[in-house]
């Protein structure tokens, strides 16, 4: 199985879709940071007293990197990877070089485990050169950082915020893969991965609105769709409580970790499931 | 895995497209086998179904029935009958944004490994070399890619190579050097080889025994000097041309063409028919064997509308 990662790794690292939609990361941090670090000393203006922050904040606002694939353009970003990955080997035929020779589930498994991997390297790297950058901008302009940092503190902010990463990241996959399986097409795959983040994020944004018009149907979905659950689990990992949604006729949705931790699992786990049982199936042509 | 099984055997093997019912029938009921260090031609016309079968064979189309068997294995049950498989399939499709030499690496991965200098022996070997084998496959000719294909169907060292249309996009020294390699294989190396053509002249040259495919169907499965003389025809100039026919009746068939005889006999026949002619009478003015190429067996087989134009 090692060699099966391997050879994806070897695929997929410097592809020029790793370099824009993975490797872009961390390339783009060091740009806008530089940028930044420059404007301020161009500008040259001293930091005010309000402007000084705490440890802790300044801790959690270096883990900011992690938020980004959650976010919807950044799983846009996770769909054009994730769909260049697997739909990629139907558009350079190259699935008939490597099926003969390993199991299909193996070389489904190694392709997840690769993408989930390198977006996970991109922003562990990112969030690394944000701590460094941070720093050495704050030394540079004068505004340095806040005393009282610890490397457990720092662990803590970024490693709660790999985890808040993990089920949009793992769920942008997995259905942008069954995508990818179903029609054998990158920009199909891409193309769809992106209906639906857009059309998961507003459902969420607009369910108390449209709830106005059919209460039921829209609760019914509110709670079996994952846009909440993600909502949900993000407040828990974050805040320690439930996103609560108060819709407009005072129905408020706040939901255990456990059920949406169980949600996500069924809507991960299933779509792909179905899409390494379709690609079991499927004929090669 | 018996040892005493064939290296390759598929039994009424079929595939449907589209439903059972109404469907594009491109296989059916297919059924073959192939021995150890056998160099098997699979000839068929374009869309007679040899790809499907390939396809079939190396588990990538599931047959709509019938088995594909590998050292006795059903390659749908256990694939260790395809880690003893190198193939060519589709004239080398590869990964454009890498080398072939990288594309070499990820196959050898995928694989299992092959020793670290295997890469740049079979670059050679198929004509690539160190400078072709960085350049990135994107910029290959039709026939680098084909030659890829080769180093790659060879990597681990295969029991059984299959290889699909080897030499579509070489030029001439190519086909030639593919020729060779591919007899090097079974006779030095002692491989199977089972070659899929359309090519007669190229499946003349290098195989022992040719299975013809026509509109998904085998049609005729020979050795390629049965298949050249079972049809052979010997052209008698005599008199009276039909005493000579009776004179023969007993044994071959025998029409009066104009002022010939038309004998279905292979040439080994000759003295008999001229001997039997005599005694019975005839003058015998001329024989003649008529061999027909494979080219003409082929085009009998798969299109005898053609066969006579």
């Amino acid at each position: 199985m090692f060699d099966v990662l391997a050879a994806e790794r070897l695929k997929l690292a410097r592809h020029r879709a790793a370099w824009f939609l993975v490797w872009g990361y961390p390339i783009g941090i060091v740009v806008i940071a530089l940028i930044a670090i420059g404007v301020d000393l161009v500008r040259g203006d001293p930091p005010k007293p309000g402007d000084v922050e705490t440890a802790a904040k300044w801790a959690s606002d270096s883990a900011f990197a992690w938020n980004g694939p959650a976010s919807t353009f950044g799983r846009y970003l996770v769909a054009g990877f994730t769909a260049v990955a697997f739909a990629g080997e139907y558009g350079w035929n190259t699935w008939k070089l490597v099926v003969p020779h390993r199991a299909r589930w193996a070389l489904m498994a190694a392709k997840y485990a690769t993408v989930v991997a390198l977006i996970y390297i991109a922003l562990a790297l990112t969030a690394l050169l944000m701590v460094v950058l941070g720093y050495l901008g704050g030394v540079a302009t004068g505004d340095a950082a806040p005393e009282g940092i610890t490397i457990q503190a720092l662990l803590q902010a970024h490693g709660r915020g790999a985890l808040v990463m993990l089920a949009p990241v793992l769920l942008t996959v997995a259905y942008t893969s069954l995508a990818a399986v179903l029609t054998r097409s990158t920009i199909a795959a891409l193309i769809i991965a992106v209906v639906i983040g857009t059309a998961e994020e507003v459902f969420t944004k607009f369910a108390p609105l449209l709830a106005l018009q059919a209460r039921d149907l829209v609760l019914f979905l509110y709670h079996v769709l994952p846009g909440h659950h993600l909502m949900n689990l993000s407040a828990w990992i974050v805040e320690g409580k439930a996103a609560s949604r108060p819709f407009l006729d005072k129905t408020v949705v706040s939901l255990p970790w456990g059920t949406s931790l169980a949600a996500l699992i069924a809507w991960i786990g299933g779509l792909t499931a179905l899409t390494v049982g379709l690609f079991q199936r499927q004929d090669l042509n | 895995m018996s040892s005493a099984a064939p290296v390759l055997e598929l039994s009424s093997l079929s595939k449907t497209y589209g439903g059972r019912r109404g469907g594009v029938r491109a296989v059916q009921d297919v059924s073959l086998s192939v021995g150890a260090g056998e160099v098997y031609g699979f000839l068929g016309p374009n869309g007679a179904g040899k790809s499907t079968t390939i396809r079939m064979l190396l588990g990538l189309i599931t047959p709509t029935a019938g088995h594909a068997r590998l050292w006795g294995e059903d390659v749908l049950k256990t694939r260790a009958g395809l880690r003893r498989v190198g193939s060519l399939v589709d004239g080398g499709t590869f990964y454009p944004f890498m080398s072939g030499r990288k594309n070499l690496q990820v196959l050898s991965r995928t694989h299992g490994r092959a020793p670290a200098d295997r890469i740049d022996q079979l670059l050679d070997e198929v004509g690539l070399g160190a400078r072709d084998g960085g350049r990135k496959v994107k910029g290959y000719s039709t026939g680098m890619r084909q030659r890829l294909g080769v180093a790659a169907a060879l990597l681990n060292d295969p029991d059984l190579v299959i290889l699909d249309e080897p030499v579509n996009g070489l030029d001439a020294a190519g086909i030639q050097e593919m020729r060779a390699l591919i007899r090097r294989l079974a006779a030095e190396q002692g491989k199977t080889v089972f070659l899929s053509s359309h090519l007669l002249h190229e499946v003349q040259q290098v195989c022992d025994r040719v299975g013809i495919i026509s509109k998904g169907r085998i049609v005729r499965e020979a050795t390629i000097a049965d298949l050249l003389h079972q049809d052979d025809v010997l052209t008698v100039e005599a008199a009276p041309l039909e005493r000579a026919q009776a004179a023969l009746a007993e044994r071959w068939s025998a029409t009066i063409e104009g002022t010939r005889l038309r004998v279905s006999a292979p040439r080994a026949d000759t003295p008999e028919v001229v001997r039997r002619l005599v005694e019975s009478g005839v003058d015998v003015f001329g024989v003649a064997t008529e061999q027909r190429n494979l080219e003409e067996v082929f085009l009998s087989i798969t299109q005898p509308e053609a066969a006579h134009v």
